[in-house]
C-alpha cells in the first residue's frame, strides 16, 4: 500500500475544517428562505415544460440547431517549449455529414503573427493570446456555420460573454450577423462562475454574511428539476455588456447550469431554455446531449495529436522542442 | 466496409457505418497487394459512441434521443458495426488496413458451399447467413426445400446445404450430437428422408418407435408432399423379424445372451460346451433343461433310482438321457451357470426373438429400402448385435470374394443409423453391439458399410468410434462436459463452442473433414412427422372433451333428469348402450357437465333437476 505522510492528512483535515467553517452560514440558510430571497431579489423561479415532438419539428423546419464547441490539446513541457492545438467545430443537427472544423495552433516559439516580442511576453499576455485563439476559432466556425447552414439558433458551449471579452472583433461580427439574420445566439454554461446571488447576500446587511459566495455553491440542490431563475437585468453585470441570462437545473443532478443570450433576443431565452431542458437526459450531469455530441466530435485524443506531430514534424524538431522529460518517463 | 485496426494473417476487424454484420457471413477483402481474400465473420458487434454503457447511471434516455431526432439529428445513425473476420486461408502477409470489403458473389463461394449436385447429395438444409450470395445462384439450387421458423414454413432464400454422401468413401461415418429438444432427432429424420430419396440401403435402430415416415407433416403444401410409403419398412423385433436359431454360431449365441448383462467365464464355458452347431432352439434348450434337472437331483445314485422308478419307457429314456448328460457335463458345467444360461435363453425366447428371421431385412436392403428396426433398447441391443454382424459379414464376404476373384452372392453396401448411440457403443465398458460398431467404424469404409450415430451424450460414446466420425452435426448442447468433448473431437472454434448452448432448435454446426471447416446451417423442414408429436397436455384436454361429449350424447334425450330418478335413467342407459354407471359416478358426471356449462341444474324443494 501507499504510505501517506501524516502531515498531508492533517492538511486535508484542516481544509475541511476551514471550508465547513466558512460555509456554515450559507449551509444553514433555510432552503425556502433562500428561494424566497432569490424570487424577490434576483428574479422569478419558473418551472419549465419540455417541448412536444411537434414543437421540436418546428426547429427542424426553421433550420435546425447549430452546436459550437472547441477543444485544445497541449503537448510538450514547460514554457516556452510546448505547442497547443485548437480545434473549433460547428455542427448542425440537420446536416449530419457536413461539419465545419477550424484549427489553429500556438507555441511561444513562434509569435510573429501575434505581434509581440518573445522577451517582453508576460504570463498574462500569453494566457490571453491562448484564450483568444480558442475563442476565435470557435467564433469563426460559428460564422461559417451560420452562412453555410442558416440555422434557427446557434448553441455555443460556454458563456457568450467569454467571446465578448476574449475576441471582441470577431465576436461583434458574429453578433451583428446573427442579429441581422434573426438567428438566435445562445450560450450554455456548464460550469457557472458568477456570484450574482453571492454578491446580493454579502451586500444585504440583514443577513450577516461577510464573505462572497459563488452562485454554484449557493444554488447547489436549491432548484427543482426543470426550474429556472430568470435573472433580472438590474442585478447582473452582464446586462451592461448586452446579455440576458438565467440559471437552470436541467437534470436530476443537483448542480445548476447557466444560459445567456443577446439582449436583443432575450424574448427567446426561455424558449432556448426549454430546448436545452428537452435535450438534456434526466440522469445526466445537466448538459444537453447535443452539446455532448459536438464536444465528443471536436475533441482530439492526445495520442492522435502526438501521432500527428510525430509524423509531420522532423524528429529533431520534435525532440528538441516538444518532448518533455516527463513524456519520456517510464515509471 | 473497411478493414480497421491491427490486422494479422489470420484475423482482421472490419468496420462499417451502415451495415450490420451477421455471424458466419462470408466477406471478401480486396487487399491491394494480395488480391481478394475470403473470410468468415466470427464475431459481430455494434457500438454507438453517443449511447455508451455508463456505470455511473448517466444514460441518454430515449425521450432525449427522440427529441434530438425531432430537431433533425438521429443519434442511432452514429452506430458503427464491427466484425471480427477469420480468413479461410491464411494470408501471406497481414491484411492491409483500410482495404475495402465486399459481399462475395455466388460463383466465388460456390466451391466452398456446394460440394455435391442436388441429385447425388443429401439436401439437408440451408447454410445460414448466405441469403445475399444466394441471389445469383444457379436455378438448380433454388426452391429445393422449406425451412420451418417461428411456427411457419419459409421458402428457401439461402444457399442449400448439400451433404456430399459420396465423400463418405474417404471420410466415413457421421455423428449427430445435441441435447434433447435441440432438433437432433428431427435432423436425423431429414437425413433419413434424403437417404430414402437416393434409395440407399439403410438399417435404422429405433428404440423410440419414432422413425415412421408414413405421416406427412400438415404444414407441407399438398403439391410438395413426398410420399415415402414404399421406401421404408418398420419391423418390430420378435414380431416381424427375429433371429434364426439354426444360423447362430457359438459366438452369436454368446453375444445374444451377453446383451442384458455380461456372461461370466463359467457361463461362457457352458455355452461353448453345450451348444452344438446346427442346434435348433429346442434341441439346445432341451439339453440345458435336462442337465439342470439332472443336476437338481444331486447325485448319480438318485438319477439311477429315477430310471428304475420310471413308469413308462418314455420317462425312462428321458432319465437315461439326463444321466448321460450328467456324466458328461456335470463336472465342467456348474449348476448355477447352466441355470443362468437357461434363464436368459428363456427370456429371449419369450420376447419372440427366435420365432422369426432377418430375411425381410435382407430383401429390403437389396431393394434399396430404409429398414426401421423397432424394439426396446435392450432388445435392440441384443438383436442389432446379431443383425449388424450378420449383414456386415455378408457384405464383407462379397467384397472379399470379389477381391479373390471367386463368386459370391451380391450384398449391397449399406448404412447403419441409430439414435441414442451411447447405448449401443458405450464408453468404458464392453457390450456386444459395441464391438461390431467399432469394427465397422474402423474398417467399414473398405466394405462400403457406414454409420450414422446420434446421441445426446457424446461424452458417453466410445472414443474410438467418436474419433472415426468424420462428419459431425452439432446441435444445441448445454452440458459443459459434452461441449468439451465436441471441442476436442471437431474443428469448431472457441467462438462457435461458446454459441453452442444458445443455438436455435434446428440450427446446426456441421464439422466435415471433407470441408476442413465448420458450416453453420439450418436443417430443412421435414416432409414427414414423428408419431409422437402430439402434446400430452393437448391429448388430455382432447380426451376429456371427447368423454364429456360422449356422455352428453347418451343422456341428451333423457333430459330433464330428476334427482330422484337416477336409477331408472341408469337402467335405460344400460339397456340401450350396455354401459353401466354406479349411482354416485352418474351424479358426479352430471355435476361435472353442469360445471362446464353444458347442462343446467335446477334446485327444487325435493330434488335437483338437470336439464
Amino acid at each position: 500500500m501507499y504510505s501517506i505522510d501524516d502531515g498531508l492528512k492533517e492538511n486535508i483535515k484542516h481544509i475541511n475544517k476551514i471550508l465547513m467553517n466558512k460555509y456554515k452560514d450559507v449551509l444553514s440558510l433555510d432552503r425556502e428562505f433562500s428561494k424566497k430571497y432569490i424570487q424577490e431579489n434576483v428574479g422569478p423561479i419558473v418551472k419549465l415544460n419540455k417541448f412536444t415532438m411537434d414543437e421540436l419539428f418546428n426547429f427542424t423546419k426553421s433550420g435546425g440547431i447549430l452546436g459550437i464547441d472547441g477543444s485544445k490539446n497541449r503537448m510538450g513541457g514547460a514554457y516556452p517549449h510546448f505547442i497547443e492545438i485548437y480545434q473549433g467545430l460547428a455542427k448542425s443537427t440537420l446536416y449530419k455529414d457536413k461539419a465545419i472544423y477550424k484549427t489553429d495552433f500556438y507555441t511561444p516559439l513562434y509569435l510573429e503573427n501575434e505581434g509581440v516580442n518573445l522577451l517582453e511576453n508576460t504570463v498574462e499576455k500569453e494566457e490571453q493570446i491562448r484564450s483568444k485563439k480558442l475563442s476565435s476559432i470557435e467564433v469563426e466556425a460559428a460564422l461559417e456555420g451560420i452562412r453555410e447552414f442558416n440555422p434557427y439558433a446557434v448553441m455555443m458551449d460556454g458563456s457568450l460573454i467569454r467571446y465578448d471579452i476574449e475576441c471582441f472583433d470577431k465576436w461583434m461580427e458574429l453578433r451583428r450577423e446573427c442579429e441581422e439574420r434573426g438567428i438566435i445566439l445562445v450560450g450554455v454554461i456548464k460550469d457557472i462562475k458568477t456570484s450574482i446571488i453571492g454578491d446580493l447576500f454579502m451586500n444585504d446587511t440583514s443577513l450577516q454574511i461577510e464573505e462572497c459566495f459563488y452562485d454554484r455553491e449557493l444554488l447547489y440542490g436549491l432548484l427543482e428539476y426543470g426550474e429556472i431563475i430568470r435573472i433580472q437585468s438590474e442585478v447582473t453585470k452582464k446586462s451592461e455588456e448586452g446579455f440576458a441570462s438565467l440559471f437552470m437545473r436541467s437534470s436530476n443532478a443537483p448542480s445548476v447550469i447557466g444560459m445567456d443570450i443577446l439582449d436583443s433576443q432575450k424574448d427567446h431565452l426561455e424558449e432556448m431554455a426549454r430546448l436545452v431542458f428537452t435535450l438534456t437526459p434526466k440522469d445526466s450531469r445537466g448538459v444537453p446531449l447535443w452539446l455532448d455530441i459536438v464536444d465528443s466530435e471536436v475533441k482530439i485524443p492526445d495520442k492522435m495529436i502526438r501521432g500527428l506531430l510525430e509524423s509531420y514534424l522532423d524528429r529533431s524538431i520534435l525532440e528538441m522542442f516538444f518532448i518533455s522529460e516527463r513524456d519520456k518517463r517510464t515509471m | 466496409m473497411k478493414v480497421v485496426g491491427i490486422t494479422t494473417q489470420q484475423e482482421v476487424y472490419i468496420g462499417s457505418k451502415d451495415r450490420n454484420f451477421r455471424i458466419n457471413e462470408f466477406l471478401i477483402i480486396t487487399d491491394s497487394y494480395q488480391g481478394d481474400l475470403m473470410g468468415e465473420v466470427v464475431e459481430a458487434e455494434a457500438y454507438n459512441k453517443y449511447i455508451p454503457l455508463s456505470m455511473h447511471g448517466e444514460l441518454a434516455d430515449s425521450s432525449v434521443i427522440e427529441s434530438l431526432k425531432a430537431i433533425g439529428y438521429n443519434v442511432e445513425e452514429d452506430t458503427i458495426y464491427i466484425a471480427k473476420v477469420r480468413l479461410l486461408n491464411e494470408a501471406l502477409y497481414p491484411v492491409e488496413a483500410g482495404s475495402d470489403v465486399r459481399i462475395p458473389e455466388f460463383d466465388e463461394v460456390k466451391d466452398l458451399m456446394i460440394r455435391s449436385s442436388v441429385d447425388e447429395g443429401l439436401v439437408l438444409g440451408v447454410i445460414k447467413s448466405t441469403d445475399q450470395m444466394a441471389k445469383g445462384m444457379d436455378e438448380e439450387y433454388k426452391d429445393l426445400l422449406y425451412t420451418f421458423e417461428d411456427g411457419q414454413l419459409k421458402s428457401q432464400n439461402e444457399i442449400p446445404y448439400i451433404y456430399n454422401i459420396k465423400s463418405m468413401h474417404q471420410y466415413p461415418h457421421v455423428g449427430v450430437f445435441g441435447g434433447s429438444g435441440s432438433g437432433k432427432s428431427f435432423g436425423l429424420r431429414v437425413v433419413l428422408e434424403e437417404l430414402m430419396n437416393l434409395n440407399i440401403p439403410t438399417i435404422v435402430l429405433d428404440p423410440h418407435f419414432e422413425m415412421d415416415f408414413s405421416e406427412i407433416e400438415d404444414y407441407m403444401p399438398k403439391d410438395k408432399a413426398v410420399i415415402y410409403d414404399d421406401k421404408f419398412k418398420c419391423l418390430q423385433v420378435g414380431f416381424h423379424v427375429g433371429v434364426k436359431f439354426q444360423d447362430l454360431s457359438t459366438q452369436d449365441i454368446k453375444n445374444l445372451l451377453d446383451a442384458s448383462s455380461p456372461l461370466t467365464d463359467a457361463m461362457n464355458n457352458v455355452v461353448d460346451i453345450l451348444f452344438k452347431r446346427n442346434d435348433s432352439y429346442n434341441s439346445f434348450h432341451n439339453r440345458l433343461k435336462m442337465l439342470v434337472e439332472a443336476q437338481e437331483e444331486g447325485s448319480l445314485d438318485r438319477i439311477s433310482r429315477r430310471i428304475e422308478e420310471s413308469n413308462s419307457n418314455l420317462e425312462r429314456e428321458g432319465w437315461q438321457k439326463r444321466k448321460e448328460l450328467y456324466l458328461n457335463y456335470d463336472k465342467i458345467c456348474p449348476y448355477s451357470s447352466v441355470r443362468g444360461i437357461l434363464w436368459r435363453l428363456n427370456r429371449l425366447n419369450n420376447e419372440g426373438i427366435f420365432s422369426k428371421d432377418i430375411k425381410e431385412i435382407e430383401e429390403g436392403l437389396h431393394m434399396g429400402k430404409l429398414i426401421v428396426i423397432q424394439g426396446s433398447t435392450r432388445i435392440l441391443q441384443v438383436f442389432s448385435t446379431y443383425l449388424v454382424n450378420n449383414l456386415y459379414h455378408k457384405r464383407r464376404e462379397y467384397k472379399d470374394a470379389l477381391y479373390k476373384k471367386v463368386t459370391a452372392d451380391y450384398f449391397p453396401p449399406f448404412i447403419v443409423v441409430t439414435d441414442e448411440a451411447h447405448n449401443f457403443a458405450p464408453k468404458g465398458y464392453d457390450c456386444p453391439s459395441k464391438s461390431i460398431l467399432k469394427e465397422i467404424s474402423q474398417e467399414g469404409r473398405k466394405y462400403g458399410v457406414f454409420l450414422i450415430l446420434a446421441t445426446q451424450r457424446p461424452t458417453l460414446l466410445d472414443e474410438t468410434i467418436t474419433a472415426q466420425l468424420n462428419t459431425k452435426f452439432i446441435f444445441r448442447t448445454v452440458r459443459g462436459s459434452d461441449i468439451q468433448t465436441i471441442k476436442e473431437e471437431t474443428d469448431i472454434t472457441e467462438e462457435e463452442a461458446r454459441r453452442l448452448p444458445y443455438l436455435k432448435t434446428g440450427d446446426v454446426f456441421v464439422s466435415e473433414s471433407a470441408m476442413g471447416r465448420t458450416i453453420f446451417a439450418r436443417i430443412r423442414a421435414a416432409n414427414t412427422t414423428s408419431p409422437h408429436t402430439e402434446n400430452p397436455f393437448d391429448e388430455l384436454k382432447n380426451k376429456t372433451e371427447e368423454d364429456d361429449n360422449k356422455f352428453l350424447e347418451i343422456i341428451k334425450d333423457k333430459l330433464p333428469i330428476n334427482g330422484d330418478d337416477f336409477i331408472n335413467v341408469i337402467k335405460e342407459i344400460e339397456s340401450e348402450t350396455g354401459l353401466t354407471y354406479p349411482l354416485d359416478l352418474f351424479e358426479e358426471k352430471l355435476n361435472d357437465l353442469v360445471d362446464k356449462g353444458m347442462i343446467e341444474k335446477q334446485k327444487t324443494p325435493f330434488f335437483n333437476v338437470y336439464r
